[in-house]
Parts: structure tokens; sequence; C-alpha cells
């Protein structure tokens, strides 16, 4: 009972990550008809999806997925390859080094916790990208992109976690 | 209910980040990064990139269609409005053009003349290949457009792009339906420039900001604020006199370039075929690898769903090795 449960539930997760991962890479990569200069910074998207279902289902978000997602985002980007591969596999990384992982109530360590991965993706993608350049390269737009996606990110923690609510007690 | 749910988010706790996994994947993204930096770039890579934007180029191109109509949605009062604009606009710009159209025609037919006497061979008339931009990226690393013309509509690497303002930037890792615009703004481009009005030469720098800096201008150069720059044709990369930009000096006094392509989103994009003057055989220093010409284009019969294929009048990028 519990598997066929659980194996008619695998497939409507499966296809609602695709479906939210491969939107939110092409949300970064999106033409906005936007003058040089006055383009927008988009938030780090990708890492907000990989997050939230981490937080979900953390066995469907193994380090292989992470991984193509991060190259994924380098390829539709243009920008240096590995780099946010690296960036992701990282955040996630150091953010599992603690032992017990916050759940989806726990709205205040999400944030937190969902900073401090932002913090050190943003920070290795500068590494890795300055590496690939030959030279330090201007972190302005990065932060700028990091800062943003802290102040998205809390709208979607929150949309998730009452939705997380409304499926327990169903 | 509550018993089943608890073992259900047990088994999700369970499942831990395989670390040798994760190691590994580390390990495969620094060995990505290392082979993709911009000295020394390993073929196999630009080969993949171009391979992987052939593939995702439709998905693309279906995720910017809706965000075109969007731009055009708004109150129709607003858009009358700006349309009235553009109208005003564009009629003083019409009439400015019609004296200039005079002037183009008079050097035109002095040129054929002069052509006829020299018993020069004109030019064959060009094509460009139009396409839409359907990635945008910015940021601190690259700046690059993805469009939706490859080696099947006779684009081959190096080629400029321009919008309707200027130069644009030029193509890179180019695969069969789809290629990457390097910006004039990118970290890696080099173009070599100069003023329209007294020919000082100099080297366009993209720096990631958006005014590429003029580099290599000399100590006491001929420029103005306002100088129109032009490729010079010097690096046989583009060809000579295509519109840039304008000279601008910033607060640290050095020059840079305000580039005429800014003006507009870079949406629509031309790509014109270019072929570099390679030097001649006999003055080649021995042992020296000339490029290789990028393969005939088959333009006459270039399918255009997407991208639409135009005459044009022969450009001086075609006499730029002639010329110099």
């Amino acid at each position: 009972m519990r598997a066929s449960l659980e194996r008619n539930s695998t497939w409507p997760v499966l296809t609602a990550m695709a479906l939210t991962l491969t939107l939110s890479l092409l949300a970064v990569a999106a033409p906005l008809r936007l003058p040089e200069g006055q383009g927008f910074p988009a938030p780090f998207f990708p890492l907000i999806a990989l997050f939230v279902w981490s937080v979900r289902h953390p066995r469907f978000v193994p380090p292989w997925l992470i991984f193509i997602i991060g190259l994924f985002q380098d390829l539709l980007t243009g920008g240096p390859l590995g780099m946010w591969a690296l960036a992701y596999l990282l955040a996630f990384a150091i953010a599992r080094l603690r032992s017990t992982e916050p759940s989806a109530r726990e709205f205040i360590l999400l944030v937190a916790r969902f900073s401090v991965m932002a913090g050190i993706a943003t920070l290795v993608a500068w590494s890795a990208g300055s590496l690939s350049i030959g030279q330090p390269a201007d972190p302005t737009s990065l932060v700028t992109e990091a800062v943003i996606t802290l102040i998205v990110f809390p709208a979607f923690c929150w949309l998730f976690a009452r939705k997380r609510e409304r499926t327990t007690f169903s | 209910m509550a018993q089943w749910r608890s073992a259900r988010q047990g088994a999700d706790d369970a499942v831990r980040f395989s670390r040798t996994l994760l190691l590994m994947f580390i390990a495969l993204s620094a060995v990505l990064i290392a082979a993709d930096r911009t000295e020394d770039r390993v073929e196999a890579v630009t080969v993949f990139r171009a391979a992987f934007n052939d593939l995702s180029l439709p998905i693309l191109e279906a995720a910017a269609q809706p965000l075109r109509g969007l731009y055009n949605i708004g109150p129709w009062w607003r858009r009358q409005i700006e349309l009235a604009g553009e109208i005003r606009e564009l009629r003083q710009e019409m009439s400015e053009l019609r004296a200039w159209r005079d002037v183009a025609l008079n050097y035109s037919e002095q040129m054929r003349r002069q052509q006829e006497l020299l018993n020069l061979d004109p030019p064959m008339p060009r094509q460009r290949i139009t396409a839409w931009a359907v990635t945008e990226t910015g940021g601190p690393f690259v700046r690059t457009r993805l469009v939706g013309v490859g080696t099947d509509h006779g684009v081959a690497p190096g080629y400029p792009a321009l919008n309707i303002y200027g130069v644009v930037g030029r193509t890179i890792d180019v695969g069969a339906r789809s290629s990457r615009i390097l910006l004039l703004t990118d970290l890696n481009s080099r173009v070599s420039v100069m003023a329209d009005r007294s020919n000082a030469r100099a080297m366009l720098v993209g720096d990631n900001t958006d005014f590429p800096r003029l580099d290599y201008l000399g100590r006491a150069p001929d420029l103005r604020e306002g100088d129109r720059i032009v490729t010079s044709g010097d690096d046989n990369i583009l060809p000579r006199g295509l519109p840039i930009g304008e000279a601008v000096l910033d607060r640290r006094g050095a020059w840079r370039v305000a580039l005429y392509s800014s003006a507009t989103p870079i949406d629509l994009i031309w790509i014109w075929p270019f072929t570099p003057v390679g030097a001649p055989a006999d003055e080649a220093p021995p042992g020296l690898q000339l490029p290789a010409p990028p393969p005939e284009q088959a333009q006459d019969d270039t399918p255009a769903p997407v991208i639409g294929v135009s005459q044009d009048e022969p450009e001086s990028g075609s006499e730029s090795g002639e010329g110099r």
C-alpha cells in the first residue's frame, strides 16, 4: 500500500521538478529586450528551485542533478563552463555539513540556510569566473543578483512552506 | 496518517548526499573551468558549446516568443503617444537623410566612374543574414547573445554582427543552427578602430562595462569627444568602416566609446559575411599558418523561416585589404 502510494506520488513530483528547473534556467537566459546597460539582474532562480526541491524531497536532488543544472546555466548564458556547477555543488555541500535538516515549517532557518548558500555560491562563482577570465571580475552585478535573490527568496519559501503544511494534513 | 508521513519523511532524510559523487562532480567542474579558460580554450569545449546551443535553440526560441509579445502589451493610449513621438522623430530623421542620400549617390557614382577608369572589378553585392537573439546574458564574466542562425545559413566564426545602429560584436561558437555573438563590451572582445574625422587608430577593448575603452591610442591622439568611431579593418577581423560609436572621456580622463548599438535592445541582428584577406603567399613568413578562409557560403538558397537574407549594396569592407 505504502509502496504503491509512493510510486503514484513520484511521477507528479518529478514532472513538477523538471518543469520548475527548466523554467528557472530559461528565466536566467530569456531576452528581456532591454538596451545594453539597462538589463535587469536576474535572481539565481536555479539555486532557488534546487533548494526548494532539496527541502521538499532531498532524495530527488542528488549531486549529479545539481551539477547538470549548473552546467546548463553555464551553457545557456555562455559563461565559463563549470562555474555555476561548482558554485551550486559547493554551496549544497557546505550547507549539508550541518547534521540536522530544517523542516519546511522552520521559515527563519530555511531563509538563513539559503542566505548562506547564496553567499557561498556567489563567492565561488566570482572566484571561478575570475580564474577563468584571468583577472578579478567586477563583482557588482553578481552581488546585485545575489541580493535580489535573497529579497525574492522568502516569497518562494513562504509559498512552499504553506503548500507543504496543506498537503501534510490533507 | 501522521505515522505514515513521519516514516516517509524519515526515508527522505535518510537519503544522504553521496560524498564520493559530490567530490567527483566538484573535481569535474574544476576540470571544466580549467579547460574553458579564455587564453587556452580546448577546441572540444567550443564544439560542445555549439552542439548544445543547436539542441537548446528550439526551446529558447519558444521561450523568447511570449516575451516579445509581452513587450507590445500595454495601455493603448500610451502606445499611441509613443508611436506619435516615433513618427515625429522619424520624419525629422528622414528629411536629414534625404540630403545624405544625395551625397551617397554622388559618391557612389564617382566611385563607379573611378573603378571604370582603373579597370577594377566591382565587388559582388553582399548579403546579410538576419537573426533574432534568443538569449540575453550580462553579468561580470560574459556578454553574449545567442542567435538562431549557424553554418546552415552561411555563418562562420568571426563574422561581424550589427543592429540598426552599429556593430554589436562578432560570431563565435558557431553551430549548425545557432551562433553566439561576442558583444563589443565583453572582456574578450578586441577590435581595431579609428576615428572617422582624424583616422586616429586605436584598439577597442571590452571590459564588461557598457563603455568599452580605447587602448593603444598613442601619445597625443587626435581625438575629440563626439568623434565617430568606426572599424579600421587593420586587424583583418572586421571589415573597415562599420559604425561603432562615439568617443567619450570617462571620469579618469581615459577614452571610451559610447556604442551606437546600445541605443536599442540587441534583438534583431544582421550578420555580415566577411572573408579576411590573407597575406600573399610569397610574403608570408616561412612556417606561418594562414587562417583558413570560411567555407563557401551558399546564401542564395538560404532558407529563412525565422531569419531573412536580404540583398545589400557592396560595403567598403569588401576592399578592406586593398584599401590598406
